[in-house]
């Protein structure tokens, strides 16, 4: 079938679409006639993308919903910019608009080698485009049988479109994803230790734009059920893919005394874009365990966002940072939502800024006013390698609740601890030495947390060779 | 050559008027045990060629007039310290908290947080103090800490590895790989009565008292020393686990390497003997005596020493 047009919508041969997409097409066009009527209120550079992703993206019923209502939301949404809006203060996201955008090509002929996952149930994403999905509990969206596990997954889909924190990067998956990865785990299923590994790989145009793609993920974990998905972005092909840009979504939803065991590796090109949202929402007494390791794109943001949805739950969050090339920037924005008793959750950022590297933390935490006995933990830890690095970080813990134990602490430093050099010299190794085995163990501090051992020793590897390249450079 | 004691005794009766020999003379006579230990060492007489091997000695460090002071603030702890070692000696440093005991140690391995202001140290000859504390380490001094840090990240493993690498690099050794190592250092950790799992975790984090303090002895006995400063070892650990200690540590001995320990204890030196133990008080050595002289701490207290004069 043809790619459907956004702006006019001139009758073609073929099956006619259904119902749902009609309705989309209709919101849609209105998109076109608003851009005349009501320029103040549009962006042309963010309905000029909407357009490029709407005229890419294939039909895809169960997602019309969301497609419709980010549609909508992307009329009247300006292009961030660092005055005018609040959680991009710091961050600078011009490098997006460099290039002009494309969108991959339907048919993936000369697609790069796709990797191979060694683990049973996985997930590969080319380019934005599902390519494969094999697993007890994976499969597409569009190739899910009807029934509960249907129903359950386009339900959920459906309802991210009243996700309420969304930015302009959420909506643009939202138009442009062709299809959705649906990671499902019946109740009480146990398969935290048989990782579902995610692999997305992205490749680059032609250098003269920004190749978009939009990956989405939903992951739901049924009541007691315990799973674990390993998330894996990299760039293939030539220059490690080159210049793309990767905007992915992740939705999770883990129910009563469910657990998500979350791993997520980053490691885009050098010139790539990585923008990317992962939403998690947790029912009473689950858990939800999540380690992110990102090094590469020149661009990174991650908006990690959690939201409590009973009593009980427990939240551990360890991230990593490194920006080991010039004006690379990462971008850590996490939001937790406490809004019922008794949670628990323990949150550690690390980064590390060399050359003329920029690191930026917003690590929101929100104890309202049910969300009593919450035990909440925050720590943020920065290491500036150069005197041109840049991080700002941004703790912040809004407590209204009146009967809770928090604590957070924020730590920037230019320097390793000298104790710790010095334990290193006392057994005859030498203060260079020292250093590179500290840094690499700053990194590795989180890194380890990852539980399993494959992701973990190539992430420490990739650390290893990046802060030996950023040493080099310096 | 002057035999090392003799060296000790003059150097305590010049630093402080004080202690001079003489006026110890008459407390001799009241407490005829310490007389005998200050005029012919009891741990040595039992030896009849002590006196004679120790002459024999080579000299492992010798410090003279050592001063030295906190960096940040300028504060002085040390205040003129006089010490020789010979090879094969175990020498025991005891004294009130904050006497200077554990800077002395540190000031030794050159830790950043103190400078020499004043002084000589001589390790095997060499000057110490225009030495790199990796340097010091690689010319066969090695101290444990009183508080070992933890390094959050680096495995135990790991951090062993790079130092013996680090040693066999200057030895002109090829690098041991990290099969290779391991079993050199398993024999270590069973020696120690250690868990092997130890050398997965990360150094010293969430290690207890003893296993902190056992994980040093375990890096002394895996890289060796020509002289071992203890600083506290037996603090934070019971019975049985300074036994496995103090084991390791004379399995360590030989005529040639040295060890100089700091102790409060006597349980300690029941089980390492020392040849020589030297009482510190504000930043000086004030006394040497044999073991004896320990035991008489630890029945009277350091007001017993005082009390001398």
């Amino acid at each position: 079938m043809s790619p459907p047009s956004l702006c006019a919508a001139p009758p073609r041969a073929g099956p006619p679409p259904p119902p749902l997409l009609r309705l989309r097409r209709r919101a849609v066009s209105s998109v076109a006639a608003s851009r005349s009527a009501a320029p103040s209120v549009s962006d042309d550079l963010v309905l000029r993308i909407a357009e490029q992703l709407e005229d890419a993206a294939p039909s895809s019923p169960l997602l019309d919903p969301l497609r419709s209502a980010s549609a909508l939301s992307l009329l009247t949404t300006p292009w961030p910019t660092r005055r005018s809006n609040e959680a991009f203060r710091f961050t600078d996201i011009s490098y997006l608009r460099s290039l002009p955008i494309s969108t991959p090509t339907r048919t993936p002929g000369l697609a790069p080698p796709t990797p191979s996952s060694d683990l049973d149930s996985h997930v590969l994403f080319s380019d934005g485009r599902l390519v494969a999905a094999s697993g007890a509990h994976v499969s597409a969206l569009a190739d899910m049988p009807p029934g509960h596990a249907r129903d359950r997954a386009a339900a959920a889909v459906a309802a991210s479109a009243r996700f309420s924190h969304r930015d302009i990067f959420y909506d643009f998956n939202a138009v442009g994803a062709s299809d959705v990865a649906v990671v499902y785990v019946p109740e009480w299923a146990k398969m935290a230790d048989d990782p579902v590994h995610i692999m997305f790989a992205y490749s680059g145009s032609d250098g003269a734009s920004l190749m978009m793609s939009n990956p989405r993920v939903l992951v739901i974990a049924e009541k007691g059920a315990e799973v674990a998905i390993v998330e894996e972005h990299f760039g293939v092909g030539e220059e490690d893919g080159g210049c793309y840009w990767a905007n992915p979504v992740v939705d999770i939803i883990v129910e009563e005394g469910g657990r998500v065991v979350h791993s997520y590796v980053q490691r885009q090109s050098p010139a790539a874009a990585h923008t990317k949202w992962t939403t998690v929402q947790q029912n009473t007494s689950s858990k939800y365990e999540f380690v992110e390791v990102s090094t590469g794109a020149r661009l990174n943001r991650h908006n990690l966002h959690i939201q409590q949805l009973g009593p009980e739950t427990e939240t551990e969050l360890s991230t990593f940072h490194l920006t080991s090339q010039n004006k690379q920037i990462h971008d850590l924005h996490s939001r937790l939502i406490l809004d019922h008793p008794r949670g628990f959750s323990r949150q550690l950022h690390k980064l590390i800024a060399c050359g003329t590297g920029n690191g930026i933390f917003d690590g929101n935490i929100q104890v309202n006013r049910y969300a009593q006995q919450t035990d909440a933990g925050q720590q943020t830890k920065c290491l500036l390698l150069s005197p041109k690095a840049v991080v700002n970080v941004k703790p912040n813990l809004q407590i209204i609740a009146d009967d809770v134990k928090c604590t957070h602490g924020a730590a920037i430093s230019g320097d390793l601890d000298p104790n710790e050099l010095f334990y290193f010299q006392a057994r005859g190794v030498d203060a260079k030495t020292a250093t590179d085995a500290l840094l690499f163990s700053f990194g590795a501090q989180v890194i380890n947390r990852i539980p399993f051992k494959a992701i973990e020793k190539k992430a420490l590897a990739q650390l290893k060779e990046l802060l030996a390249v950023s040493r080099q450079n310096n | 050559m002057a035999p090392p004691f003799a060296v000790a005794v003059a150097a305590v009766s010049s630093s402080s008027p004080l202690f001079s020999s003489s006026s110890s003379r008459p407390i001799l006579r009241r407490h005829p045990l310490l007389g005998s230990i200050s005029v012919r060492p009891r741990h040595r007489s039992a030896v009849a060629s002590a006196a004679a091997t120790e002459s024999a000695g080579k000299l492992l460090l010798e410090v003279h007039g050592l001063t030295a002071s906190v960096k940040e603030t300028g504060q002085q702890i040390l205040k003129g310290v006089d010490l020789t070692i010979r090879e094969g000696e175990v020498h025991a440093i005891m004294g009130k908290n904050g006497s200077g005991k554990s800077t002395l140690t540190k000031v030794l391995v050159g830790h950043p947080h103190y400078e020499v202001t004043g002084g000589t140290i001589l390790f095997k000859g060499e000057n110490l103090i225009d030495m790199e504390p990796e340097e010091r380490s690689l010319a066969g001094l090695f101290m444990s800490f009183q508080a070992p840090i933890e390094i959050p990240g680096v495995s135990n493993y790991d951090f062993l590895l790079m130092a013996i690498n680090a040693r066999r690099e200057k030895d002109g050794l090829p690098a041991l790989g990290p099969l290779e190592f391991y079993s050199v250092v398993s024999q270590k950790v069973e020696a120690l009565k250690m868990e092997p799992k130890i050398l997965d975790r990360n150094v010293n984090e969430g290690f207890s008292g003893g296993e902190r303090k056992r994980n040093e002895i375990l890096q002394l006995s895996v890289l060796g020393a020509d002289l071992a400063l203890l600083d506290e070892i037996d603090s934070g650990l019971d019975v049985d686990a300074l036994e496995d200690v103090a084991h390791a540590v004379n399995g360590l001995l030989t005529p040639q390497n040295s060890v100089l320990m700091i102790t409060h204890y006597q349980r300690l030196l029941d089980l390492i003997k020392p040849s020589y133990v030297h009482i510190m008080e504000s930043g000086k050595i004030v006394k040497t005596g044999d073991s004896s002289l320990a035991s008489h701490i630890n029945e009277g207290g350091y007001k017993s020493i005082a009390s001398f004069v």
